[in-house]
């Protein structure tokens, strides 16, 4: 995955917590509880600190590999996860790019089966890698469709 | 009527376009007339003393609404016409405001329903349902028709779905199990749900009737108790047949709505035996099935949806396998040798250790898990859509990872729970490998490739991460990406010294 991925998820943490702990601590210290923000400020700087090692430890476990007959995803810290998924049983392929992914120039693939619980994403490409990687897949899928 | 497509009969077997029965808006507005009625009359009833003319205009009300109704009805079934295309598809046009023109595949057909509500049963109509796979509303629902035409046009449905000519008639039925209602009733009494359900239903009585009294009761009364659930099911599933016929499976249920299903060979995606507990001295198990397009997270209320995924309601254990062979044929399962997970595992998961198992033939993969409610999972290698190793912090910490086979939604979760890791990788890759070469054999399917087996289905998985599994920690910094985009050994996914070979490698093996 390109490191620019970590930046990205790390500035989406910052301007989600960061603003919240502010307006938090804001409140409680004009109810009066100057000693509950600190907690609370105190909290949230150790959960920042954690979701930003965290946060590098995951963009570096994704990771896939193009076999010949299926693709291999590996994803996830806490939570590990390996997906194997025959190119026959591709029932489309996304290449998703959201308003921060975008400014970073990044793009995610996404694979969908039949079934809702495969759960093939491979974030935090640089754009002209994921969609040759889409086609790739799209074309190998359609090569090999197999139905249900 | 705005009906230009496929009006004119042209060859291939297109129909002209047909209304449903006309008695169709008459027997809506009957459905909604007691509804209408308990809901008007009976706050009324409680309210009291406002004299008998109120509950006079409330009659009016209820007629008027009735009649709205049935003039809607009546519009909507003016613009409702279906018909066979010239390219062999189910078409279906509806709607007043918002037309909608419908086209259902039937190549891709998943099932066939003919539901009888209580009243259309009364006087002799059906409704006919068309699943076709997809993911949403991927339904049609026909209403309504006389039920001899219904009948009629699901076998015509099914022969044309099956490629055959469309006048070949209704299939002949072989009835295989008759589920007896006395059967049915005691094993939903012998469930943990109702048991749960019942004593629901008594604190809540006894809470309500405590702080509100007779109003609080008349409340749960109207409101409804949780125990009518499990007499809601009780009523679906009455007299619950399964028959075999050349077009499929055939189950036919129920009280006072009967449906009749028909599903096609081949569309079971996944089976599940459940037993619960107290089944287990009667031997007796619960078939559930996963079928594409029979989502339970279905637009079309619950009752059709959980009718569609239940195989068999109850039967004992021997019956269940031979009603299951149908749909999957030549599975054997009392062949299969199943492994049990490690001993440890009782650490992890204290209640079901002992029914933790996993195993497979030539033909099917079977997991098992649950004490209390003890689920057998069985797909086939050539239905399975992908595979997965899952583990979670409190299994990495007694060295235990998960293997899952992911099905179309539906009921059914196929999961090798705790395995050793190296197991659980071996069994994803060797699963993976059993389904692409089912999937190379179907013949069903359009498995159009040239080569044959590839080289790197001998690659296990232990050579892409080893048996600390799935990515860890303490890679070297990423490295720029150059040349092949997709060269994995620059995505820094796997430990250190332990990269996985590049896909170059792996072609050239």
């Amino acid at each position: 995955m390109s490191p620019k991925l970590t930046t990205a998820r790390r500035l989406v943490l910052s301007i989600t917590l960061l603003p919240l702990t502010v307006i938090g601590a804001v409140v409680l210290v004009v109810a009066g509880l100057p000693i509950w923000a600190l907690v609370a400020v105190v909290a949230a700087l150790v959960i920042f600190v954690w979701a930003w090692w965290l946060i590098g430890r995951r963009v570096r476990s994704f990771g896939y590999v193009e076999r010949q007959d299926d693709l291999l995803v590996t994803s996830g810290i806490l939570f590990r996860r390996l997906v194997i998924v025959p190119y026959g049983r591709m029932q489309l392929v996304d290449l998703v790019a959201g308003p921060i992914d975008r400014s970073f120039g990044l793009a995610s693939v996404q694979l969908h089966t039949a079934a809702a619980t495969t759960d093939a994403k491979i974030p935090g490409l640089p754009p002209d890698v994921a969609a040759g990687l889409r086609d790739r897949l799209a074309a190998q899928g359609e090569h090999r469709s197999a139905g249900l | 009527m705005t009906l230009s497509p496929g009006a004119a009969p042209s060859a291939g077997g297109a129909t002209q376009p047909q209304h449903v029965h006309p008695l169709t808006p008459w027997v809506h507005a009957m459905q909604a007339a007691p509804v209408l009625l308990i809901a008007v009359v009976v706050p009324l009833g409680n309210a009291g003393e406002f004299g008998a003319w109120i509950i006079l205009v409330a009659l009016v009300a209820v007629l008027l609404l009735v009649a709205l109704i049935a003039g809607l009805a009546y519009l909507s079934w003016t613009r409702l016409t279906y018909w066979f295309d010239g390219q062999g598809d189910f078409r279906i046009d509806s709607g007043i405001v918002t037309r909608r023109e419908r086209r259902l595949q039937l190549s891709r057909l998943q099932g066939v329903d003919v539901v009888q509500p209580l009243f259309a049963r009364l006087v002799g109509m059906a409704a006919l349902t068309i699943e076709v796979a997809g993911a949403g509303d991927s339904r049609a629902s026909l209403q309504y028709l006389k039920y001899e035409q219904a009948q009629a046009l699901r076998s015509e449905v099914l022969a044309r779905a099956a490629g055959l000519t469309h006048d070949a008639g209704e299939a002949p039925e072989e009835p295989l199990v008759l589920v007896p209602p006395r059967d049915l009733a005691v094993s939903l009494l012998l469930r943990g749900t109702t048991v749960f359900l019942f004593l629901l239903t008594i604190a809540l009585v006894i809470l309500l009737s405590v702080t509100a009294g007779w109003a609080g009761l008349f409340m749960i009364l109207t409101a409804g108790v949780p125990i009518i659930i499990v007499f809601t099911e009780f009523t679906q599933f009455f007299n619950f047949t399964v028959a075999k016929s050349p077009d499929g499976l055939r189950t036919k249920a129920g009280l006072f709505q009967v449906t009749a299903q028909t599903i096609p060979p081949g569309r079971v995606q996944a089976v599940e035996f459940v037993q619960s507990w107290l089944w287990r001295r009667r031997g007796w198990v619960r078939v559930r099935i996963n079928v594409a397009g029979l989502s339970t997270t279905d637009d079309n209320g619950q009752n059709q949806s959980q009718m569609s995924t239940v195989l068999l309601p109850v039967a004992p254990y021997p019956v269940a396998r031979q009603i299951v062979n149908y749909v999957l044929p030549d599975m054997d399962l009392l062949d299969i040798e199943m492994k049990a997970a490690p001993p440890r595992v009782h650490r992890r998961a204290w209640i079901q250790f002992r029914n933790l198992s996993v195993g497979w033939n030539d033909r099917v993969f079977v997991t098992e898990r649950g004490k209390y409610v003890n689920r057998i999972a069985v797909v086939p290698h050539a239905r399975t859509q992908s595979v997965r190793v899952t583990q979670g912090p409190w299994e990495r910490s007694l060295g235990l990872a998960s293997m899952h086979v992911d099905s179309p939604p539906g009921p059914v979760t196929v999961v090798a729970l705790y395995r050793e890791v190296a197991e659980a990788q071996r069994l994803a890759q060797e699963q993976n490998d059993r389904a692409q070469a089912a999937l190379r054999a179907d013949p069903s399917t359009h498995w159009m490739t040239q080569t044959g087996a590839g080289d790197s289905d001998e690659q296990s998985v232990a050579d892409f991460a080893p048996p600390t599994g799935l990515p860890s920690e303490g890679p070297p910094p990423p490295v720029e990406q150059e040349g092949r985009p997709a060269a994995p050994s620059s995505n820094d996914g796997t430990p250190a010294g332990q990269s996985p070979p590049a896909p170059d490698d792996l072609r050239d093996s």
